[in-house]
């Protein structure tokens, strides 16, 4: 199902409104230095009011059944608002592995509840260098002897990894990495808080101590799982950094706009007009490489790797530019605890590096293009 | 809609089908075979040049008769009266076949002056040129730029003088493409010294063979002549020539510019766009054993991921005229990154070739890429400067405000 460009403008401002009711600057700060960071009701009710969680997972599996051009825009507005909540973790990491282990017995156990807002998910991949590279996981799953599993070794940078009910690990098998579903509650399971740069987005590091687990799709499958979501976590967190690029820009304008300095607005120096033109020129080009890497994969495109690896490099560069230059535009004020541009500065940086980096991302465009 | 668009592509590949050969399938690249050049300005001896624009008018022709001359023009003028969608989808449609390049007639001509034309000028002009622009017969160029008025466009200095019922206009236009070869221009002149600058300004509709025009070849850095100089001496204009109110040629000129710009942004195809093709800087690399140089790899992903995502911008772009939407001063964005990707796709073929693109050693697509190098800081240029664009960008869409403008500046260069 896809939605047209009025419909598409609806869910735009609906989520815009929520958010500016929701996630106010003020809120953001309250949650990002509270444990867990986001707020239980607010997610509830993205759930209940505007069914977030649910609107691109399969109508089979209790959602709404749109795709990545749906998920796209609502990702575009919660990366503007800097939304502290479980969205990126559940509904773009979690479910979209679910999704692309092709196991049919899984998602249906686990799909409609994170559909509902019930169940909140992460998935742990990366270790103690925060590489996504399936030759680099070290985690051990052997065989229970009655059907299950049971896991050792450790995890990093798992997103909303204290807080989620279900974990998906990658961990290795003796037919090479795969896939597996860990409880919360499962005993021999411990999760701590890591520091974050972006204080926005909780990460956990994971112990995993003989853990049981249960088998999520083909055993010695999770490197194509991985990269498959890789591709579609590339553009969510495309769309979002676009979405959070454009605040930036709109901040540096509005400012310039109406900041006198010299006895005019510093928006009419060139210097600062042609540093705002420069960030616009990246924000447009964010916002059509995110955009049209999700339209390709609504059409299921064979382009579609490729696009979804240039705009992960494009976002992250354009987000990481203008929240940088969002600061220079407001001069002392932008470097300051009290002004929100550090927060985005901080997101900006934090989502570029999240799968690896320029030169990890710049080596993935490649080999995606066959080069 | 669809219907119809899809009844369209299958009326032009029958079209192309009966005339011209499919071209060469552009992902079967091989290195070392068929043509190697990168070069954006054409830079002919002027016998071959002859040729080549012959072949264009002959092509235009042969379009014009079936039907695709003018696919959006009103059909009183000979156009096909059909939307901006149909003209897309029959490029798309005509990319796949090997016709001849009507850049010549095309890009400043029809892309530019025709639309102008259709917009600002009598009827009678419009009778007697608009049929001839599409189907080839007449060339025509943009008499904007002068020697003082560069990206100023509005600083212009060419007089015109009203005598009874003609204009007599004196000055020198520069940079003007084809203008060796068109029948008609554009001119822009002052006819108001008191009025501020872009309110004293004029267009006129020029033969090209009126006594007093004068072309002059400019050789540029490229070492081609592919601009000119045109001396206008006391060159005599009817009134019903004129574009637009007297003083108004303001509003004529940003027809013509918005048009550029579109025009300019979305160009991708021929030699230059190939230049930027993941396939053919791979295969440098490998014939310059720089495969695995690791900094010269994060270059050529970075370059990629500019080319492709400025092609995504012109795609959505395309759509949203798709949709109805025109064009807007945001389209800027596609003509500064045109520049900068050829810019640092050149740069970047430099590091990687180093000394063989000094001298010709005879291998093939190697010192080749000096036409492309050499052409890049006249794409910086033409169609307004970087600044120029950036200023646009800032202050159309972003709402900053102007550069306050003093006394002195306000006053009209004589």
């Amino acid at each position: 199902m896809t939605a047209d460009e009025r419909e598409l403008r609806e869910l735009r401002s609906a989520v815009r409104e929520f958010l500016e009711a929701k996630s106010p600057e003020e809120a953001v700060r309250k949650l990002m230095e509270s444990e867990p960071r986001f707020d239980t009701a607010v997610w509830a009710q993205a759930a209940d009011q505007l069914r977030l969680p649910g609107l691109a997972i399969p109508e089979e599996y209790g959602g709404d059944g749109f795709g990545l051009v749906e998920l796209g825009v609502v990702l575009e507005e919660t990366g503007r608002a800097l939304l502290c909540a479980p969205l990126f973790s559940t509904v773009v990491l979690a479910a979209q592995a679910l999704l692309a282990s092709g196991d049919r017995e899984a998602c249906a156990r686990h799909l409609p509840g994170i559909a509902a807002g019930r169940t909140t998910a992460a998935l742990a991949v990366a270790e103690d260098s925060g590489s996504w590279d399936p030759a680099l996981i070290s985690a051990r799953a052997q065989p229970d002897g009655d059907g299950g599993w049971r896991i050792g070794g450790g995890k990093c940078f798992v997103i909303d990894g204290t807080t989620a009910d279900l974990l998906l690990v990658v961990a290795r098998t003796v037919a090479g990495p795969s896939l597996f579903a860990v409880d919360r509650q499962a005993p021999g399971l411990a999760a701590e808080p890591m520091e974050t740069l972006d204080a926005t987005r909780a990460m956990a590091r994971l112990t995993l101590d003989g853990v049981p687990a249960v088998l999520v799709g083909t055993e010695g499958a999770a490197g194509r799982v991985m990269a498959r979501v890789l591709d579609i976590a590339s553009v969510g967190l495309a769309a979002e950094q676009a979405g959070g690029a454009r605040r930036c820009l709109e901040a540096s304008a509005e400012y310039a706009r109406t900041r006198y300095q010299f006895g005019r607005p510093i928006g009419s120096f060139q210097a600062v007009k042609h540093k705002c033109a420069d960030m616009l020129v990246q924000v447009e080009l964010a916002e059509a490489s995110a955009r049209e890497a999700a339209r390709l994969a609504a059409e299921d495109s064979p382009e579609f790797p490729v696009a979804a690896a240039v705009a992960h490099a494009c976002c992250s560069r354009a987000y990481v530019f203008a929240a940088a230059e969002n600061i220079q535009v407001h001069g002392g004020i932008g470097f300051t605890w009290e002004h929100p541009a550090h927060l985005y500065f901080r997101r900006a940086k934090s989502s570029q590096l999240l799968f690896g980096g320029p030169a990890v991302y710049h080596e993935r465009l490649l080999d995606r293009l066959g080069i | 809609m669809a219907d119809n668009t899809q009844d369209f592509a299958a009326e032009a590949r029958r079209f192309l089908d009966a005339h011209v050969a499919k071209a060469p399938d552009p992902a079967a690249f091989t290195w070392g075979e068929g043509d190697d050049s990168t070069a954006y300005f054409s830079s002919l001896p002027p016998e071959e040049d002859r040729e080549h624009v012959q072949r264009a008018r002959e092509w235009q022709r042969i379009r014009h008769e079936n039907g695709f001359g003018w696919i959006t023009g009103p059909p009183e003028y000979g156009g096909r009266g059909l939307t901006p969608v149909h003209d897309l989808v029959y490029d798309a449609v005509e990319a796949e076949y090997d016709v001849p390049d009507t850049g010549v007639l095309s890009v400043v001509g029809l892309g530019m002056i025709g639309p102008t034309i259709l917009a600002h000028a009598q009827p009678h002009l419009k009778d007697r040129w608009l049929p001839a622009m599409y189907r080839g017969d007449a060339i025509a160029c943009q008499l904007f730029s002068e020697p003082g008025a560069g990206s100023d466009l509005a600083s212009v200095a060419t007089r015109a003088v009203r005598e009874g019922d003609e204009w007599v206009l004196d000055g020198q236009k520069v940079w003007t493409s084809v203008a060796q070869h068109s029948q008609i221009g554009i001119a822009l002149t002052r006819t108001n010294t008191d009025a501020p600058k872009h309110r004293g300004i004029t267009a006129f509709l020029v033969p090209m063979d009126a006594p007093g025009v004068e072309v002059r070849p400019l050789r540029q850095m490229t070492g081609g002549a592919d601009f000119n100089e045109v001396f206008l001496t006391g060159v005599r204009i009817p009134d019903d020539h004129r574009l637009g109110e007297v003083d108004g040629g303001w509003t004529v000129a940003l027809t013509t510019l918005m048009n550029e710009r579109a025009t300019v942004g979305s160009e991708g195809a021929g030699p230059v766009g190939a230049a930027l093709s993941p396939d053919r800087l791979s295969a440098l690399m490998r014939a310059t054993w720089t495969w695995d140089d690791r900094a010269l790899r994060a270059r050529l992903a970075e370059l990629l991921v500019d080319a492709m995502a400025t092609g995504h911008l012109n795609a959505r772009a395309g759509r949203t005229l798709r949709a109805g939407v025109a064009p807007g001063p945001e389209r800027s964005v596609s003509k500064l990154m045109y520049a900068q990707n050829l810019t640092r796709a050149a740069h970047f073929v430099s590091d990687v070739l180093g000394p063989r693109l000094i001298a010709d050693t005879g291998r093939w697509g190697t010192y080749a890429w000096t036409e492309l190098l050499l052409a890049t800081p006249a794409l910086r240029i033409l169609g307004g400067t970087e600044e120029i664009m950036k200023n646009i960008l800032a202050e159309r869409v972003l709402g900053l405000p102007k550069e306050p403008v003093s006394t002195a500046a306000k006053e009209v260069r004589p």
